[in-house]
């Protein structure tokens, strides 16, 4: 009787689940109420994901209840999940990008005639049906693959509507989502709340946390930390529920102590989309880029990396004109570029710590071309303790590691040469909160020891938080210098957006 | 930025036009070229490799290979010759035991990938060598015998089309029919194009796999009773460096290694374009040495129009 009129349309109670010994969750309960947007916030490790998979039906529980409208399930199975009404949109978008829109849709439960038989007339009205009540006017023979991210992700949702989906849980859907693709997404997510969908939305970003949801639950180191409704939190306090440690502590303060100019940029041009772009670096200086993605930012790092060659412009070293043909010539003026996607461009992933640390350094310690092992491993030893790189030994193979300790092998693998200028971009992508406060606290050292670092970042408070100087960044020019203390995010957001075209598919 | 029709079949319209292309020269070169005889030798010789090439597509299709298919041809031109041992009455017998063998490898190849997680290359490798070693065991001498009637079908005519032909195009039709109207043919798209998704769907990979598999050896299977009928005995020489004639054919007509995508007609295009390439360097009086050499180059063309396709 009690369960009829529960007000709750999923009830987790009691959740273990331990992997080899390791708690990944220890007690976790949590409620949800229909036709809101529950926000799930933790860092890294936190066990948001294994929640996740369990209400998904991938993993089972040790132990603990589902309930879910009223119907109580020990455990799930994935087809099992998706009967009762619950739809997982993943990082990782499940579309095969060589199939339509129509067939990504309905797969797995094409609409049929007879025999085996694809009714294909049906599978394109329904779909396009389904589009259409999410505002969305697409041709159904598109193959996804040719379609913008955002619109592969209209189609997921559209996927899980198909499966009179009552659950949504959306697993950071803004990470892969520019500005005003994201208002889009929150549009949509409003009306699936009005028709009584419920959400369970997963984000690093806080911001968005604030914008949407009703009601958030933390998660730490495997355990319940609370749910609480959003409009009784201020940021600081949500901060603090994921960390346990304030806001103020997160951003170490600037030495301020700025030197001559580094790098100078006079009116640099690339084939790409850079536009007359010129600005200086100092010693000691942190410069902070912002802007959207595709405003040019990754291409000033790569200009200025020699990576893409100029098509106008020059760089001064010093005061010396540079041109650089390749990456190799910038590192050799001790430029070091840490990139924004480490698992492609920064890292080797099968192999050890040890050697991607001691990779570009390479000749300098070794002997007629036999490396000096006993020199390799005080290296990586020295680098464990500076970086506090969380590891086993230093033949971990990379892959092993968190995010947060590969962000940690990346940066130390490109101090190795000893650089005066680095170029991070978005050094904390994918990085969860704690290791993020040893990463700015490790930029700071560096910049303390006179370091110049150019660093990019989508991420606005650590813009504001860390940088001396701030560039934003639009449509490969600069379009403002602002200093922190005279700026705040809506008037980065201002100037990184207005008068941006609306790109359409 | 929907691709348009001619970048979307890019590869397929190429390859249609380099048969086009050798058509006219083994036209302008050869007085029997283009003689109806020499053409319907052409496409009779076309349904031995389509036959094999249509169920190694499937099997690419699904992102895996089959290496086993010229060394279980070979085994089934031995086995079936054998059992049918010149006698009409054994005819059936010997066929549906044949293309049997070929379901067993089949569902042993799929057993093999599916429970043990075993890679579709290392199973299929050791099969070649095996089925090859188990054929060469049996014989290493031309064994068995077709029966009369049988041995006749080679040469046989329905409505005035050769039987094999005609049992090529109800096989390509019937591919076609499989691979773009039902449901199997979805998921065998789905899952060359993203195994995890077509997993994480519901889709049923296993099965999809075990009927994948058990299909391409059929093929093979089909493709061996198909030699006899043209040898008459079981020749242990047949067979030999087939699988790489077939998943060249399969490629060239824009079948991805990769898995998701390729099609019936792509796939028939490459097969008449091997083809034709060894026809006319027949017709030419070129060294057979050849062949391989230009198959090569065109194998290696076709793999870089797809880098660039997909770019």
């Amino acid at each position: 009787m009690r369960e009829s009129q529960n007000p709750y349309i999923l009830e987790m109670r009691n959740i273990f689940k331990s992997f080899g010994g390791v708690n990944a969750l220890r007690d976790v309960s949590f409620q949800c109420r229909p036709g809101t947007v529950h926000a799930l916030v933790g860092e890294n490790g936190a066990g948001k994901s294994t929640l996740i998979k369990i209400l998904a039906g991938a993993l089972l529980p040790d132990s603990g209840e589902i309930i879910f409208k009223g119907q109580k399930h020990q455990s799930f199975s994935t087809r099992k999940a998706l009967n009762s009404g619950i739809s997982v949109i993943y990082q990782e978008l499940a579309l095969v990008s060589q199939m339509t829109v129509a067939e990504n849709i309905f797969l797995g439960r094409e609409p049929r005639k007879y025999f085996g038989i694809v009714d294909k007339k049906r599978l394109k009205i329904e779909a396009k049906k389904l589009l259409k009540q999410l505002g969305f006017e697409v041709d159904m023979d598109m193959e996804v693959g040719e379609m913008t991210v955002a619109y592969q992700q209209m189609v997921e949702i559209a996927k899980a509507l198909s499966k009179n989906a009552d659950l949504i849980i959306m697993d950071e859907p803004s990470a892969i989502l520019a500005g005003h693709e994201l208002d889009q997404l929150f549009l949509i997510i409003e009306s699936l709340k009005k028709r009584g969908v419920t959400i369970i939305y997963i984000s690093h970003r806080l911001e968005e946390v604030f914008r949407i949801a009703n009601e958030v639950t933390i998660l730490k180191d495997g355990q319940l930390v609370g749910t609480k409704p959003i409009k009784d939190l201020s940021r600081g306090e949500l901060v603090k529920m994921m960390v346990g440690r304030t806001l103020e502590e997160v951003f170490p303060v600037s030495f301020n102590q700025l030197g001559n100019p580094v790098i100078q940029v006079e009116e640099i041009s690339t084939k790409t989309i850079l536009n007359q772009v010129s600005f200086n670096l100092r010693e000691g200086e942190i410069l902070g880029v912002a802007g959207m993605v595709g405003s040019g930012r990754t291409e000033l790092a790569r200009a200025i990396f020699g990576a893409d060659p100029l098509t106008s412009g020059t760089i001064k070293i010093k005061g010396q004109d540079v041109v650089f043909k390749n990456p190799a010539d910038a590192i050799r003026s001790k430029i070091s570029l840490v990139p924004e996607d480490r698992k492609y461009h920064g890292l080797f992933t099968k192999l050890s710590i040890l050697n991607n640390i001691t990779l570009p350094i390479l000749s300098k310690i070794s002997r007629w071309g036999f490396t000096d092992k006993k020199k390799e491993n005080e290296i990586v030893e020295r680098e464990r303790q500076i970086h506090s790189i969380d590891m086993t030994s230093g033949n971990q193979e990379v892959q092993y590691l968190s995010g947060g300790n590969q962000q940690k092998v990346v940066l130390s693998k490109s101090l190795q040469t000893i650089p005066e200028v680095i170029i991070m971009d978005e050094p904390t992508r994918g990085v969860d909160v704690g290791a993020k406060f040893e990463i700015y606290q490790l930029i700071r050292q560096l910049n303390k020891d006179g370091i110049a670092i150019l660093m990019i970042s989508s991420e606005l408070p650590e813009i504001l938080g860390l940088s001396d100087r701030i560039l934003v960044m639009r449509e490969g020019k600069i379009v403002a210098e602002l200093t922190p203390n005279e700026t705040n995010e809506e008037m980065i957001i201002e100037f990184a957006t207005t008068n941006t075209q609306q790109s359409v598919p | 930025m929907k691709r348009s029709f001619f970048q979307k079949h890019a590869i397929i319209l190429i390859v249609y036009a380099l048969i086009l292309v050798l058509v006219v020269i083994g036209a302008f070169n050869s007085e029997h070229f283009l003689t109806l005889r020499n053409l319907t030798n052409v496409m009779r010789q076309a349904a031995y490799l389509g036959t094999a090439a249509l169920g190694e597509m499937m099997v690419i299709l699904i992102a895996g290979i089959d290496l086993s298919v010229g060394s279980l041809v070979k085994l089934c031109v031995l086995v079936s010759a054998i059992l049918m041992d010149g006698d009409p009455d054994n005819v059936w017998m010997a066929v549906s035991l044949t293309l049997g063998l070929g379901l067993s490898v089949g569902l042993i190849h799929a057993f093999l990938i599916n429970e043990l997680n075993m890679s579709p290359f290392v199973v299929t490798f050791a099969s070649l060598f095996i089925l090859k070693g188990i054929s060469l065991s049996i014989t290493t001498k031309p064994i068995g015998r077709a029966s009369r009637d049988f041995l006749m079908l080679y040469s046989e005519k329905i409505a005035g089309i050769y039987v094999i032909i005609f049992f090529f195009i109800i096989l390509i039709l019937m591919m076609m029919f499989l691979l773009n109207k039902t449901i199997f043919g979805k998921h065998i798209y789905a899952i060359g194009g993203n195994l995890s998704v077509a997993q994480l769907s519901g889709i049923s990979v296993k099965r999809v796999r075990y009927g994948v598999y058990s299909l391409c050896s059929v093929l093979a299977a089909a493709t061996g009773l198909l030699w006899l009928m043209r040898m008459g005995v079981g020749d242990p020489v047949i067979g030999n460096g087939l699988e790489l004639n077939v998943i060249i054919a399969v490629v060239i007509g824009g079948t991805s290694l990769f898995g998701g995508r390729g099609t019936v007609i792509g796939v028939l295009g490459g097969v008449l374009l091997l083809t034709f390439t060894d026809n006319l360097l027949v017709i030419l009086g070129v060294s057979q040495f050849y062949s391989g050499l230009i198959k090569g180059l065109i194998f290696v063309a076709a793999v870089s129009l797809h880098k660039m396709e997909n770019r």
